[in-house]
């Protein structure tokens, strides 16, 4: 069997841009059989399809595995495997051509956001401020500055990251409010 | 009632209306997508994200509990305080309602 390896990195919020990727794939002709690593994502040849992927941020859910991809089996979900918190699901396109989601309404799709928020971001921001700022500090006062530029561009590269992720779950939040 | 119920089910989403009048007999998650299926003739399909996450939360908050759970399938039902605020969530519905079909008869 055919396979081949790509190498993709997306940030905390990119999951949509993740399934889209994963669809376009399948749709030519790459079957997804799994990710690991820091994003190597492996392939299978097959016949092109239109199948969507979701992907789902759940504890409590693969904290009871069985009955959590029981409920996704009933309705139809091909459960792939569970990466660094998210849980890959994939469904063919029905032949009237409607795309399904595994979520169904706006609240649903937040809290979900709201618990990748919890679950990643709180353990980011922990070291940002537990580890990384007063290393910045120590070197600076210490005139270290090889240090400093090193441990000042992931403080300027997280920064980056995390506005981006705010800005996107308020964006989203406002969307719903209206 | 207190005041965190009162923000998340007066009013509630649609998809917490669905699980509640279908939880005033023991059923899954599964169950209750087949039931509003066919309730509402297949406009409304409830998916597994949904249902999953929304069913964690209300048990959380009291409004349906956990009967017993059956080839890995969760049953819940409703209680007392879910029957509380989907009583409400008629009347309001019911409101809404006939405030739509008054000014409509009356051609606003």
């Amino acid at each position: 069997m055919e396979t081949k390896k790509q190498f993709k990195w997306y940030t905390i919020f990119e999951y949509e841009k993740e399934q889209d990727y994963l669809r376009n794939m399948h749709r030519s002709g790459w079957k997804f059989v799994k990710v690991k690593g820091l994003g190597v994502y492996s392939f299978e040849k097959c016949v092109p399809q239109d199948v969507v992927y979701q992907l789902d941020y759940n504890k409590e859910g693969l904290s009871h595995k069985d009955e959590y991809l029981k409920m996704f089996d009933d309705c139809g979900w091909e459960y792939i495997q569970n990466y660094g918190g998210y849980s890959y699901f994939r469904k063919a396109v029905a032949t009237d051509g409607a795309a399904e989601e595994i979520f169904c309404d706006e609240e649903s799709r937040l809290e979900m956001m709201r618990r990748v928020l919890k679950g990643r971001m709180l353990p980011l921001l922990l070291i940002f401020f537990a580890a990384l700022v007063p290393m910045f500090i120590i070197n600076l006062s210490n005139h270290d500055y090889l240090n400093v530029v090193c441990i000042g561009s992931v403080l300027v590269l997280y920064t980056v990251v995390f506005v981006m992720c705010f800005v996107k779950f308020r964006r989203y939040k406002t969307r719903i409010n209206k | 009632m207190d005041q965190h119920i009162k923000k998340v089910y007066v009013p509630m989403t649609e998809t917490a209306f669905f699980i509640l009048l279908c939880l005033r007999k023991p059923n899954h998650g599964y169950g209750i997508v087949q039931m509003v299926e066919k309730m509402t003739g297949g406009a409304i399909k409830l998916t597994p994200g949904t249902m999953y996450g929304s069913l964690s939360k209300m048990e959380k908050d009291k409004v349906i509990y956990l009967v017993r759970e059956e080839n890995k399938r969760k049953i819940y039902q409703i209680t007392d305080l879910g029957l509380e605020v989907l009583d409400i969530e008629i009347n309001r519905v019911e409101r809404l309602y006939k405030i739509m079909r008054e000014e409509m008869r009356n051609g606003n």
